[in-house]
């Protein structure tokens, strides 16, 4: 394993430029080095398409000087290339605004538990132990093309991908900070393209990640990305107006990201979120509550440290629908007058909500307790304002009723406010994927208006 | 920009003997052409922020990507390191994609003469490919770049601009934009500029190379009245040096994103549903890059996935219309003076009176089609390898004016500012999100609109465009196509009316 890792003499050279940005005028520096492998086959109709192998290393040099700042990034890791962009990107610097309120952050909240990189669990032995010929036998027996079919439909395309990788990240400052995150990553996704007997084609996508090699389940891929493709065969128009929907806890992320986004300091700094001034107020109703867990071992998306170095700790954002924190970075922090959190969220994890007593809350459960609705499969397109958090998104996916399937839709558009969306919010199930970053289950909400 | 040939050479450290070499040893386990492609790019980028100029990101990226073909099979490998022995190790790696009729060949000057002799025999300069009518296909661009037909001459070169300049350009143009509205009260502003060396080496023995600018100035401006805020945001992006920050596009960008700022706070949603769309002229040809444009990209096609595969030669609007694709426009985002492929950049018509001509192609798919490549081939950079992918996508102009489109519509929405949109390629459903336009109602634009996806499905939406207005026009905003790796675009198209979209609304 420590083949692909940083090695000593990277780490050395990193120390270097720290020591030369010092040297060349900067008061304060950081240094982050990332250096990445991966190897990727693709097979299309169950052969092999496509064979990749990168080796990534990029070193980004953050300079504090005279009051004024400046990043600056470079992919030639040697002295001969580094030194003399270091001296450029001092002088550069030089010539800005002066803004005292960039600094590094206080070396009190930064990380001192990151020393190896492994102290995240996100590091697996095995990947050092693969060989090519193992990574091509998992491409190519996971594919499905020529061994599955199905009635109504014929499978006339399937692009599978398995990758894996390692990644490695080293941050260095002028005040001692050192902190390390190791992690490899296994990876199989599929797109499955099947014609219905009347000639229409119709997409469908599944994949899986691990951290750990043993946790992948590149088998199931194929064959859930066709039954997703065939089970939106025969779309049917539905009536415009306000529905009940369940949305996938595959796909949930489009209706999470905008909330998150909205809580960052640089959004809020700049009177562009619609959740500036919500600190600390009910915002959200009584049963939703999302917590960032970004210190859990081995869980995927986990991490010690943000990018400045602080130290990651498990907090709330929302909790029973009060508004817990902005993140807010040193600079961000400064510029609204308040302490500082972390850059960004790390693992942000919805709680179950709504949901009777001890029972489960798959998709399933929540289409029968809901009882008639749309579950929303996809999102295809759309956006949302950030300052009033008005959202108009793409949506395909089935009616139900009586918690059945009934017929797929799709070409539909929810549209709504984001606010007045989450504030709607049904159930929260207790099944989000194992191998998302974003923990986040099924979700159902009342009287969402959908144009059709 | 175009240099000489040693500039390129020196600059990537290698020799042309280096790059036989390395072309031979991709194709030392077999395969049927390999390409290198070198890149270097210097990305600067200043931001005003709060009033000020208080941050600047620059960044090298430097490097050189092998990429190896056996049929339509890839195999692709890239390096940071451009000495001679990394860019055969990373050729080596490419090369594995022919594995299993051999083990790999040794490669000496000697032996990589003999492989590179038999890559380029078993490939005609010529040939007529079966099923294609038996049209002759190009196969090989010789020829050095023409200085003379460069597309993106660049004046002031990006890379020696002096910072304090573009800092007093990004001051005046918060100067110009806060003196137009008194209820601004935040603006964003940057400018960013790059220049990009390639270096292109194939098996063919064609060698291409070429100097690539790229800039860009932006700005994000909030507005708050009465306690509510909303926000625009304008850009502007073309290749060419900075000589592109003249002062009449600044005053073009301050009028622009301080224009309709009274209606975004008047606009809602209408009542979404069924509803004929009115496209403004130019910005709405995101309606074409979307609903079309990457179901027309050969690769979908090759694979039978796009909703479009097997349709040349048909019909899919109406007569009279044309869509191009097109990479000769001078300055413009999506030029190329060649594709990353080393192909010639050209104007490809996808859509000739209304029938389907042709889709846009890379190599791999020309091989497939029995096409000429059209100069599609493009990727992110040397960390990639090409795909077809569209460059400036537009309709030409029909005969209609403005007016009397609109005039036809009793009752429906007209749209001309967007942000982003997206595609099913396989269904052809996509949508484009309008940031602002106008209901139509008895056929004059009347209550403001904003914040609503519209979706339609690609073929219909074709067949259902009713009237082209004249005014055709390329928008020169900062488009960036994402398909796995992000490319810069641009799209263009006169007003036109749509029978059919679903709008969304409440």
């Amino acid at each position: 394993m420590e083949e692909f890792l940083i090695n000593h003499e990277e780490e050395a050279l990193a120390a270097g430029c720290l020591e030369h940005a010092l040297a060349s005028g900067a008061d304060k520096a950081r240094i982050t080095l990332n250096k990445n492998l991966t190897e990727l086959y693709g097979t299309l109709n169950g052969s092999l398409d496509k064979v990749s192998r990168s080796l990534d290393r990029a070193v980004m040099i953050t300079i504090f000087t005279g009051g004024r700042y400046g990043s600056f990034t470079a992919n030639r890791i040697d002295r001969e290339h580094l030194f003399p962009f270091i001296e450029e990107a001092v002088r550069t610097v030089g010539m800005l605004a002066p803004d005292p309120l960039r600094d590094l952050p206080d070396p009190a909240r930064t990380q001192k538990n990151a020393v190896t990189g492994r102290e995240t669990g996100l590091l697996d032995p095995a990947f050092a132990k693969r060989t090519s010929d193992e990574r091509l036998a998992t491409a190519l027996s996971s594919a499905v093309f020529g061994k599955i079919s199905g009635k109504g439909f014929k499978l006339i395309s399937e692009e599978g991908e398995y990758s894996d990788s390692v990644s490695d990240l080293l941050l260095l400052d002028s005040n001692g900070l050192r902190c390390r995150h190791s992690e490899t990553s296994f990876d199989y996704g599929v797109e499955a393209t099947v014609e219905d007997e009347g000639g229409n084609r119709i997409s469908g996508y599944w994949w899986d990640s691990a951290p750990l090699l043993c946790d992948l389940d590149a088998a199931s891929c194929g064959k859930t990305a066709v039954e997703r493709a065939a089970s939106l065969i025969g779309p049917k128009p539905v009536e415009s107006g306000p529905r009940t929907i369940v949305v996938d806890s595959g796909c949930g992320s489009t209706l999470l990201s905008p909330i998150l986004n909205a809580l960052s300091g640089f959004a809020i700094q700049q009177k562009n979120s619609f959740l500036d001034g919500t600190l600390g107020k009910k915002v959200f109703p009584e049963s939703l509550s999302i917590l960032d867990l970004g210190e859990e071992y081995g869980k995927c998306g986990s991490r010690l440290f943000d990018i400045e170095g602080v130290a990651i700790n498990n907090s709330a954002i929302i909790e029973n629908g009060v508004v817990k924190e902005y993140f807010l970075n040193t600079y961000d922090s400064k510029k609204l007058g308040m302490a500082p959190t972390v850059d960004a969220p790390t693992r942000a994890v919805i709680r179950p909500a709504g949901i009777p007593e001890g029972k489960r809350a798959g998709r399933e459960e929540i289409m029968s307790l809901c009882g008639d609705g749309i579950l929303i499969t996809g999102f295809n397109g759309g956006n949302s304002n950030p300052t009033t958090g008005d959202f108009s998104f793409g949506i395909e996916g089935i009616l139900f009723s009586g918690g059945r399937p009934v017929h797929p839709v799709r070409e539909m558009l929810m549209t709504g406010n984001l606010v007045s969306l989450w504030n709607s919010l049904l159930y929260a199930g207790d099944d989000p994927r194992k191998c998302m970053s974003r923990q986040i289950p099924t979700l159902a909400f009342a009287n969402v208006m959908i144009s059709a | 920009m175009i240099k000489d040939k040693q500039y390129y050479l020196d600059t990537f450290g290698v020799k042309e003997s280096d790059l036989e070499l390395l072309a031979a040893e991709g194709l030392s386990c077999g395969g049927d052409f390999t390409d290198i492609f070198f890149e270097n790019t210097s990305f600067s980028n200043i931001l005003l922020r709060d009033g000020e100029v208080t941050s600047a990101r620059m960044s090298l990226d430097y490097g050189a990507g092998i990429r190896v073909l056996e049929g339509e099979k890839t195999g692709y490998s890239y390096t940071e390191n451009t000495s001679v022995e990394s860019l055969r190790q990373a050729a080596r790696a490419a090369a594995k994609i022919a594995m299993g009729k051999g083990g790999a060949v040794e490669v000496t000057p000697r032996s990589a003469a003999a492989i590179l002799k038999d890559a380029r025999d078993r490939a005609a300069t010529y040939v007529t490919a079966q099923g294609n009518g038996d049209r002759k296909v190009r196969k090989f661009f010789t020829g050095s770049p023409n200085p003379a037909a460069d597309r993106y001459p660049m004046q002031s070169d990006w890379t020696k601009e002096d910072t304090k300049t573009l800092i007093s350009v990004l001051s005046s143009l918060r100067d110009k934009i806060s003196r137009r509205d008194s209820t601004i009260v935040k603006i964003l502003a940057r400018i960013s500029g790059q220049v990009t060396d390639v270096l292109m080496f194939n098996s063919f023995g064609e060698m291409k190379y070429d100097t690539r600018p790229l800039g860009e100035i932006s700005t994000s401006v909030i507005y708050s009245r009465g306690g509510r805020t909303e926000n625009k945001t304008v850009s502007r992006s073309f290749r060419c040096g900075s000589e592109m920050l003249s002062e009449s596009l600044l005053d073009e960008i301050a009028v622009q994103v301080t224009s309709g700022i009274d209606e975004r706070f008047e606009a809602s949603r209408p009542k979404g549903g069924k509803m004929p769309v009115v496209m403004g002229a130019g910005a709405s040809g995101i309606l074409l890059h979307e609903a079309m444009g990457h179901a027309f990209e050969a690769d979908f096609n090759r694979k039978g996935q796009s909703i479009f595969s097997g349709k040349i030669g048909e019909r899919v609007c109406a007569k009279g219309i044309n869509i191009v694709d097109d990479g000769t426009i001078k300055g413009n985002r999506g030029a190329v003076n060649f594709d990353d492929e080393g192909v010639p950049g050209q104007r490809t018509c996808m859509v000739e009176d209304g029938i389907l001509t042709s889709y846009l192609h890379d190599r791999i798919s020309a091989r497939w089609f029995g096409v000429s490549p059209t100069g599609n081939g493009r990727r992110e950079s040397f960390r990639y390898n090409p795909i077809p992918r569209m460059r400036a996508t537009y309709m030409e102009s029909g005969d209609a004016s403005r007016e009397d489109i609109i005039s036809t519509v009793k009752k429906g929405v007209f749209v001309d500012e967007f942000s982003n949109g997206q595609v099913l390629i396989g269904e052809g459903d996509f949508t484009f999100y309008v940031k602002s336009g106008f209901l139509i109602e008895n056929g004059r634009l009347t209550a403001p609109v904003k914040d609503i996806n519209i979706i339609g499905n690609g073929p219909r939406a074709l067949a259902d465009i009713i009237a082209v207005g004249s005014d055709s026009k390329i928008d020169d905003g900062t488009w960036t196509c994402g398909k796995g790796q992000s490319v810069p675009v641009s799209c263009g198209i006169p007003t036109v009316l749509v029978r059919e979209l679903t709008v969304g609304g409440n």
